[in-house]
């Protein structure tokens, strides 16, 4: 199939082709919103970006859990945490707490980041894809940086013993929130902010 | 455009164009460029998506009710179910981190499961075209919330946290909660967006 003038753009809903005409889009199958406004969409992106930053040093200055043993009360941030277990010899959770929590959600802002003050530039065909590869890998692991909230949430809800008691902390608030708005942000990143400059041409293959 | 745009499919990872093709029951469309799944013949697995979504309501009534874990600390008893698990936190006054708690592993994942069912209803029946739409539409935001998976993870993490300090015991739910996540991650979520509105299509246009 040759083509060279149309842009198709892929319904993240319902993944049937449209054709891309640069201005708002509505779905001819589902009738969602493909894309609007870019600049505006562009905007949204950053306030959720900035707004999860500002919540992922909060939460983790604060601490996420805090252990009252017979009335002594200590607490946790997230990277004492994860440093605790460590000390304590179990190496692979105190990696999946170090990962899940600290560098997965550091691996989305630059992601996020990356291709926010990308979009302008020209790109070749080649780079495009990996700008979509990119994307579709912050949505993957966009919610895998909850484990360290429902940990929190499961020793909260069974940990209330009249010796030892675990509550969650503010930064556990934090860190939610900071999840939350960067889901939000990977959200509203506008999927035609990755394919500026294409024609199309060469992504357009026949498949047998 | 001559070229119908029904018969043209992005793929989802690479963003490369494809020409879909008629497949033979039990095969699987991919992507020619970096191999991920297009799409695939759509009335067998939405069929064992329908089946699979009573399967998981019973599992997921289950796991909501009986205690998943028992930590005994000092002498004393407690459980974990998943209510009781939200009502403390919302107790202790974490409104935020309770009703997200309570969005992404009870809200979502129910409303991915009776939004199978009431499509496999509808479908069925061939009634109320555009709701079914709306339904679809709602089921694959839906999904994007549902972490039940990862809770079952994190419940995994929180025994090791624990292990040192209390004794452990597994709960009737803790079964059927795996069994959940087992189902929910190859049924209910692995059917891609493309092949319900393909279905969708086909079960209204037929007579």
């Amino acid at each position: 199939m040759k083509n060279s003038q149309d842009k198709y753009i892929r319904c993240p809903y319902c993944e049937s082709v449209n054709i891309d005409n640069g201005k708002t889009i509505y779905c001819r199958t589902c009738k969602n919103r493909i894309s609007g406004n870019k600049e505006i969409n562009l905007r949204n992106s950053w306030a959720m970006l900035i707004t999860a930053m500002v919540f992922y040093v909060i939460a983790n200055i604060y601490p996420i859990l805090v252990i009252s043993k017979f009335g002594v009360t200590s607490s946790n941030t997230i990277i004492g945490g994860a440093i605790a277990l460590w000390e304590e010899g179990s190496y692979p959770i105190s990696i999946i707490i170090f990962i899940a929590s600290v560098f997965v959600p550091l691996l989305k802002f630059i992601l996020i980041l990356y291709i926010l003050l990308n979009y302008k530039k020209p790109q070749k065909g080649s780079k495009r894809v990996d700008q979509a590869k990119l994307y579709h890998i912050t949505e993957i692991i966009g919610p895998w940086s909850m484990v360290d909230v429902f940990v929190v949430a499961i020793l909260a809800g069974v940990v209330h013993m009249s010796s030892v008691k675990i509550t969650a902390g503010i930064g556990a608030t934090a860190f939610v929130l900071m999840v939350f708005f960067t889901m939000l942000s990977a959200m509203s990143i506008d999927i035609r902010l990755m394919r500026e400059d294409n024609n199309g041409d060469k992504r357009a293959k026949n498949r047998e | 455009m001559s070229e119908n745009l029904d018969d043209l499919i992005i793929c989802s990872h690479c963003g490369t164009l494809h020409k879909k093709v008629e497949l033979a029951e039990k095969k699987v469309a991919k992507c020619s460029v970096c191999g991920k799944k297009l799409y695939s013949n759509v009335e067998d697995t939405f069929k064992k998506a329908i089946a699979y979504s009573i399967t998981s309501l019973i599992l997921f009534s289950i796991a909501c009710i009986f205690p998943i874990i028992k930590v005994y600390i000092a002498g004393q008893e407690s459980d974990l179910t998943i209510p009781s698990m939200i009502v403390t936190l919302f107790n202790e006054g974490f409104y935020v981190v309770g009703s997200i708690v309570f969005v992404v592993i009870v809200i979502a994942p129910l409303s991915v499961i009776c939004s199978y069912l009431v499509l496999g209803i509808l479908t069925y029946f061939k009634i109320f075209r555009t709701f079914s739409k709306h339904i679809i539409s709602f089921l694959i935001t839906s999904r994007h919330w549902a972490m039940v998976d990862i809770f079952a993870i994190s419940i995994m993490v929180a025994l090791v946290k624990l292990f040192g300090y209390a004794q452990i015991g597994f709960g009737v739910s803790s079964i059927a909660l795996i069994l959940f996540v087992i189902v929910d991650t190859f049924v209910l979520k692995s059917i891609l967006p493309v092949e319900l509105w393909t279905y969708f299509n086909r079960a209204y246009d037929e007579k």
